[in-house]
């Protein structure tokens, strides 16, 4: 009896360790410890070249925070374009979702689709898409110009409100998604039932509908305000290196620099920023902003 | 009355929606069969660029690169992401929470930090050389946790008894896994492969950091073009390229799921 209830142990480690064990052990070398190496190097010393220093030192976020105002402002403005573009997406996403969910009948599954189908293409290419649409020269200039609409092209390249259009193109339709899935999980008797007590569609919508689909949200938040809030593609190419954002930094110091602390430095202030926002939208949002995540 | 406006309203504001997501792109594939390489006005309709981007050996080159590193990447992280999904759904043990947050740590911290630490970690720690094993090592590491949460997310809905049932009627661990359990995840597994084609195939933020000098992948080498404007007009033909693969892989899964709905 003994024996074999040892060898059912055995067996369950077993199948533990082939099931998680991989992954664990990856995530463990090429995740945690490469965070807990940035995380150590940000608090070190760097020499003039920028090479790290075995010397334990706050210097790196002290510049990066209170020195040149430059790079404080950038992680400001990461902030302010993540939430802009957030609201945005809110604004242009729901109704779409909505609207799939509502109206979308045998084809929910395609219009959903024609939503997913541009996040998965290249990233360069949707960037790319946009700036000859829109930029100067460009093809919307040219059409206007061409019609006579406009007498001089408008050129909104390089500008933050075209980085913040960037941001809210390449994000919008992760915010879709979780929605979506919020609203297919309203149990519709609910909806029934507030029209039976008297309510209006439109006190329904508010009062019954939104509360509803909160967790997606707030789930559709964290996946577009996160991301936009890291971006450096858009602001490299559609604010062409003049606007930059908190990535931009990241990716300065540590390719362009090799300033490995200060690089490192700038990471751990963003991750705090995200885990931050994260914990915030998950207690405004509740449990199930988690789950419309993944 | 009143409803019928709020849907009217509701409709255009949809469709105002995917005209934004789909103008540009539409557009771009639109341009793509105009003569003038470099402007963006319309001049007449060409097939040039297209025969222009098969007898370019560097474009060439750089989508093989892609392809071999998605491929590599996709088995590898189907595997392990699979197996783990399959474990924290199926176990209760120490550790298990810790690790489900652990790995939703590299798809939801922005890219530019994870692979700026993998840069790090991997020219002063590890000493693994850049090119193709950091490559495939970083693209493992944001897509493993893809198909660890589509398994979670599939295996909530399919009927375990059958396995207890292959256990109880005597077969061994190994045939019930190759028997029962495989096929059962089959779809879990198809799903998170054609997430991390894709994904992989198109990545740019984590190839940039990692890839050194000499690998360059196709979206690094967009990059390029971008930067430094070479026949612009290219961009357009890969990219209709690269959101017809995608539209491919999804049409896939639709397709092999409704037949999978027709024979149960």
């Amino acid at each position: 009896m003994a024996a074999s209830n040892i060898r059912t142990k055995i067996k369950a480690h077993l199948h533990l360790l082939v099931t998680v064990g991989p992954v664990s052990l990856w995530i463990l070398l090429f995740v945690l410890a490469p965070v807990a190496v940035i995380v150590f190097i940000s608090f070190l010393a760097s020499d003039p070249i920028g090479d790290i220093l075995p010397q334990l030192s706050i210097e790196n976020y002290r510049f990066l925070l209170f020195g040149e105002s430059e790079y404080a402002r950038a992680v400001l403005r990461s902030i302010l374009y993540a939430f802009v573009t957030n609201m945005a997406c809110l604004f242009i996403g729901f109704p779409m979702a909505y609207w799939i969910s509502k109206y979308g009948g045998k084809f929910k599954a395609f219009f959903l689709f024609l939503v997913i189908v541009p996040s998965w293409s290249c990233y360069i290419i949707r960037i790319y898409a946009l700036k000859q649409l829109v930029g100067y020269p460009g093809i919307l200039n040219d059409f206007l110009l061409g019609t006579g609409l406009i007498s001089s092209p408008i050129n909104i390249l390089y500008t933050p409100a075209a980085v913040v259009l960037g941001l809210i193109y390449i994000w919008l339709p992760f915010m879709v998604l979780p929605i979506y899935a919020s609203l297919e999980g309203i149990n519709p008797a609910l909806l029934e039932a507030s029209l039976d007590l008297g309510a209006t569609p439109r006190w329904r919508f508010l009062t019954v509908t939104l509360p509803l689909v909160k967790g997606g949200i707030f789930g559709g938040t964290i996946l577009t305000f996160i991301p936009a809030l890291g971006d450096w593609l858009v602001p490299l190419l559609i604010g062409g290196n003049r606007v930059w954002m908190a990535g931009n930094l990241i990716e300065h110091f540590l390719v362009v620099r090799g300033k490995i602390a200060m690089a490192s430095s700038m990471a751990v202030i963003l991750t705090a920023a995200v885990v931050l926002l994260i914990y915030m939208f998950i207690k405004l949002g509740g449990e199930e902003s988690m789950e419309r995540i993944v | 009355m009143k409803v019928l406006t709020a849907r009217r309203i509701n409709t255009l504001l949809a469709i105002a929606g995917y005209l934004f997501i789909w103008g540009p792109i539409v557009v771009l594939g639109i341009f793509s069969f105009n003569s003038n390489a470099y402007g963006v006005k319309w001049e007449s309709l060409t097939l040039k660029w297209y025969v222009d981007f098969f007898h370019s050996p560097a474009i060439i080159k750089a989508v093989l690169r892609s392809l071999l590193i998605a491929s590599i990447t996709t088995v590898f992280a189907t595997v392990i992401g699979t197996l783990a999904g399959y474990g924290l759904f199926k176990y209760q043990f120490t550790g298990r929470r810790v690790l489900r947050m652990s790995v939703l740590l590299p798809i939801t911290v922005p890219y530019v930090i994870m692979a700026g630490a993998l840069l790090v970690f991997f020219t002063r720690i590890a000493h693994i050389p850049l090119g193709y094993p950091a490559i495939v090592i970083a693209h493992i590491s944001f897509s493993a946790p893809l198909a660890v949460f589509v398994t979670l997310g599939r295996m909530q809905r399919i009927n375990w008894s059958l396995e207890e049932a292959s256990v109880d009627l005597g077969a061994d661990t190994l045939t019930t896994w190759r028997k029962v359990t495989i096929p059962l995840l089959l779809p879990a597994i198809f799903a998170s492969a054609v997430l991390i084609f894709p994904w992989s195939f198109n990545d740019f933020t984590v190839t940039y950091f990692v890839a050194g000098v000499g690998t360059t992948t196709l979206p690094l080498y967009l990059y390029s073009m971008l930067e430094y404007s070479l026949k612009p007009v290219l961009i357009n033909v890969i990219s209709l390229i690269f959101i017809i693969v995608p539209i491919m892989c999804i049409l896939l899964v639709y397709s092999v799921r409704g037949k999978r709905k027709h024979n149960t």
